[in-house]
């Protein structure tokens, strides 16, 4: 194939910092979603190894107790909310007009004050550092009354509380925009059923912020006034219930889980047909899934509640199992989709396939978790631990990797190096197995989670090292990354408009894509236009056969 | 050519992982009649899970490398876009499993949460931060302790145990993991567990709810005696506390 090289941007388009700071573009909002939420990550991730690096062996040798506890609360806070959550955000920011064929969000300013309240909210959770008794220590489920004065004394919870209500907000707003941009800014003839799995997923993911997030908020607003202002939502002494934080806290929980998975299950849907060089199989059936996903997502949340002996079991137990099934769905169709096809293991199918792998672990112990009388004896421990891993990192951010492998030629004009994303995947496929597969064992033998310590005769220390050396396994594997990025962007944008011979209308336009987006669109029958393009492009005249 | 076969390896090695982590995760042999339960489940459980897995596992690997391009690589393979009778089947399969995962869950919570049969000790437990207290009501006994090594509360072996669960402060979670078990510990809603020790023995027990800065050291050990050696204790006890006036007691 030939060499397409596109036009370098005007030098009067030259962005300074201030275009940054004061950008309404999708593109450039999305590109800087993705790197504040990666600079979190890394953040996050290096709190991940101090934790592991403190549980390598038994005793205190790092950090103290309080230190431990502040440790997990942030790891878990900035990986769930200042990490996952703007990771999908930026990159359904950055895609979905371009899915859509649009030449921006409904709302450009609306979408910019959504980053700035993430970002500064993010900033304020990490405030918390900067004060004398340090970050919030009470957990990234703030399970009051253990969040409550006089419990937790930090004003770092006061700064956790402040902040996530600013960044549950940026997300409720987000959600406005990816719905209202979904529903009334795509091109002529993109229906609905002709939307980019994606962008379902994005769909879906939205209704669900606008639905759970707000319950976040107003828990969080409650814990405030409890601790600042002599209310007593969480006291019971004085009429409230310590139960009520957990209801509202996992109403929104539970189907944040969704809203950080159901985006990644996108990613996936457009990866794995582009490297199988098949349409997605059972397009109807994936949709279906994804919304009945939604749907159920918000029936389950009381299975994190189940040793609270205050829930009704069966009932949430269930519908656990239930939301099983249309997941399975989803697996079934990407193997389906796999099955047949002409393979190429370019880096984001590799991950994509990593995917398949540790999502499935992840996935069949949550069923293991939503059978009650299993769940008293496995909660609370290193087995919960595993498999919320197994969903999130072996999952949603392998996932994401796949997608910042695949777009990444088309938000920069740029590939990242094949040879340090193979080093990056491997390294991370390696890691996280050793990382959290032994976790499985130490949770069922009673390694009970948020504990600093773990007494020397328990037989735990080997699996303890084995983990550990798993992360630092992953720390390092994520170098050839950064470093890719580096290179990639120091070399001159040399990608056609798609690299990949992909699917979705955002291959349409050249890499990056200018201002607004689009000069042409093609003809919207599928919901692949971009290969119906390339197939009457090759039945045209020149018919090469390679 | 030479770059297939790491993937060819990979695919084997994946597979391998997967099939090891599914026999992994195996629980202690639980020392309650209601632990006995719930560990025959959890294997019924895995079995079916790593049945599963397995199957998902290799049809993933099979279809990896049995799919990956070949040297005539440049021809599109027949664009199929679903089938409607395998989503049927592989809805249907996936709900008749859950479905019987869903009756053995409840059968066997029935069980386990069953507080009927008439008790041969009741215990009034406490936990605050960061310790327990066992309080024999009627028999003017209690055991209580903070921080490591904790309290030794007895009961007796082979008969129901009643233990009504309340916390002074936070949320903590009484879990015995020998009795594959824990219940949540909670300032307003009061809990109530009933378990039968089949053996005779000590075992360790934890908190499991965070709960605040020495949440990790806050244990407890859970001792079952034949019965006579349990009134023996008992009386023991209570002369203990008759002998010293309880200055403690408002």
């Amino acid at each position: 194939m030939a060499v397409v090289t596109h036009a370098a941007p005007a030098p009067a388009e030259r962005p300074t910092i201030l275009t940054w700071l004061s950008t309404t573009d999708h593109k450039r909002i999305g590109l800087l979603y993705l790197t504040a939420s990666f600079l979190f990550f890394l953040f996050g991730g290096l709190l991940a190894l101090v934790i592991r690096s403190e549980l390598a062996v038994p005793g205190l040798q790092l950090v103290d107790e309080e230190g431990y506890n502040q440790l997990f609360t942030m790891h878990g806070t900035i990986m769930m909310l200042l990490f996952a959550t703007p990771a999908a955000a930026g990159l359904a920011n950055y895609l979905i007009p371009l899915q859509v064929g649009a030449a921006d969000m409904v709302f450009p300013r609306l979408n910019a004050l959504s980053f700035w309240l993430f970002l500064f909210g993010g900033l304020i959770v990490l405030s918390g550092y900067l004060t004398a008794s340090g970050p919030a220590d009470v957990g990234w489920t703030g399970y009051a009354p253990n969040s409550r004065l006089p419990y937790s004394t930090t004003i770092g919870t006061d700064l956790w509380i402040v902040g996530l209500a600013l960044t549950g907000v940026a997300s409720i707003l987000g959600a406005i925009n990816f719905v209202s941009t979904i529903y009334t800014r795509r091109a002529p003839g993109m229906s609905m059923l002709r939307l980019p799995v994606f962008a379902w997923t994005i769909l879906v993911m939205s209704a669900l912020i606008l639905f759970s997030f707000p319950a976040l908020t107003g828990a969080l607003v409650m814990l405030l006034l409890d601790r600042r202002f002599g209310a007593a939502f969480f006291d019971p002494s004085q009429g409230g219930s310590e139960i009520l934080w957990q209801h509202l806290f996992w109403f929104f929980g539970h189907p944040e889980v969704y809203i950080v998975a159901l985006p990644f299950f996108g990613v996936i849907s457009e990866i794995i047909p582009v490297f199988s060089r098949k349409p997605i199989f059972g397009y109807r059936f994936l949709v279906l899934a994804t919304i009945l996903i939604g749907a159920y997502s918000f029936t389950v949340w009381a299975h994190h509640m189940f040793t609270t002996g205050a829930v009704s079991g069966p009932f949430f137990s269930i519908a656990t199992f239930i939301i099983a099934v249309p997941t399975g769905i989803k697996f079934f169709n990407w193997i389906g989709t796999i099955w047949g096809g002409r393979l190429s293991f370019d880096v984001p199918m590799l991950w994509a396939i990593g995917f398949l792998y540790l999502f499935l672990t992840g996935g069949l112990t949550g069923v293991i978790l939503g059978s009650p009388p299993l769940d008293f004896a496995l909660h609370d421990t290193y087995y919960v631990v595993a498999h919320f891993h197994g969903v999130l990192v072996g999952g949603s951010v392998f996932a994401l990797f796949g997608a910042l492998y695949f777009w990444f030629p088309k938000m920069t004009g740029r590939r990242l190096s094949e040879r340090l994303g193979k080093m990056h995947f491997w390294s991370w496929l390696a890691g996280f197995s050793l990382t959290f597969f032994v976790q499985y064992q130490l949770g069922a033998s009673g390694m009970a989670r948020r504990y600093a310590d773990y007494p020397a005769d328990a037989g735990w220390t080997g699996m303890n090292l084995l983990s550990t050396a798993g992360s630092y396994l992953l720390g390092l594997g994520t170098i050839p990354f950064l470093v890719a990025v580096v290179l990639a962007l120091r070399r001159p944008a040399d990608q056609p408009a798609d690299p990949w011979e992909a699917n979705s209308l955002e291959w349409a336009t050249s890499s990056p894509p200018p201002h607004h987006n689009f000069t042409s669109i093609p003809p919207i029958r599928s919901e692949r236009p971009v290969f119906d393009a390339r197939m009457a492009a090759r039945a045209g005249p020149e018919v090469t056969p390679s | 050519m030479s770059r297939r076969r790491p993937v060819q390896r990979a695919g084997r090695v994946m597979a391998a992982g997967a099939i090891g982590l599914l026999a992994a995760g195996c629980l202690p042999a639980g020392a309650t009649a209601e632990g006995r339960d719930i560990g025959t489940l959890y294997l019924g459980v895995n079995i079916v899970a790593a049945a599963v897995g397995v199957f998902v596992a290799v049809l993933i690997t099979f279809s990896v490398l049995r799919f990956r391009r070949r040297a005539d690589g440049d021809a599109l393979p027949a664009q199929t876009r679903g089938n409607l009778g395998l989503e049927i089947v592989w809805t249907v399969i996936p709900t008749v499993i859950v479905a019987g995962l869903f009756v053995a869950t409840v059968a066997v919570l029935t069980r386990v949460d069953s507080t009927e049969a008439t008790p041969g000790a009741e215990l009034d437990v406490t936990a605050f931060r960061w310790g327990w207290t066992f309080e024999y009501p009627g028999e003017d006994v209690a055991v209580s302790g903070i921080g490591v090594p904790g309290p030794v509360v007895v009961v007796p072996v082979d008969e129901p145990v009643r233990m009504t669960l309340r916390s002074s402060d936070v949320i903590h979670s009484l879990m015995i993991p020998q009795f594959l078990f824990k219940r949540d510990v909670n300032p307003g809603h009061v809990n109530v567990i009933q378990f039968t020790v089949e053996e005779p023995g000590d075992y360790g027990g934890q908190c499991a709810e965070f709960c605040g800065i020495y949440h990790s050291q806050m244990p407890f050990t859970l001792r079952a005696v034949e019965r006579a050696e349990y009134d023996a204790w008992l009386a023991e006890e209570r002369e203990a506390v008759a002998v010293e006036p309880a200055s403690e007691r408002p």
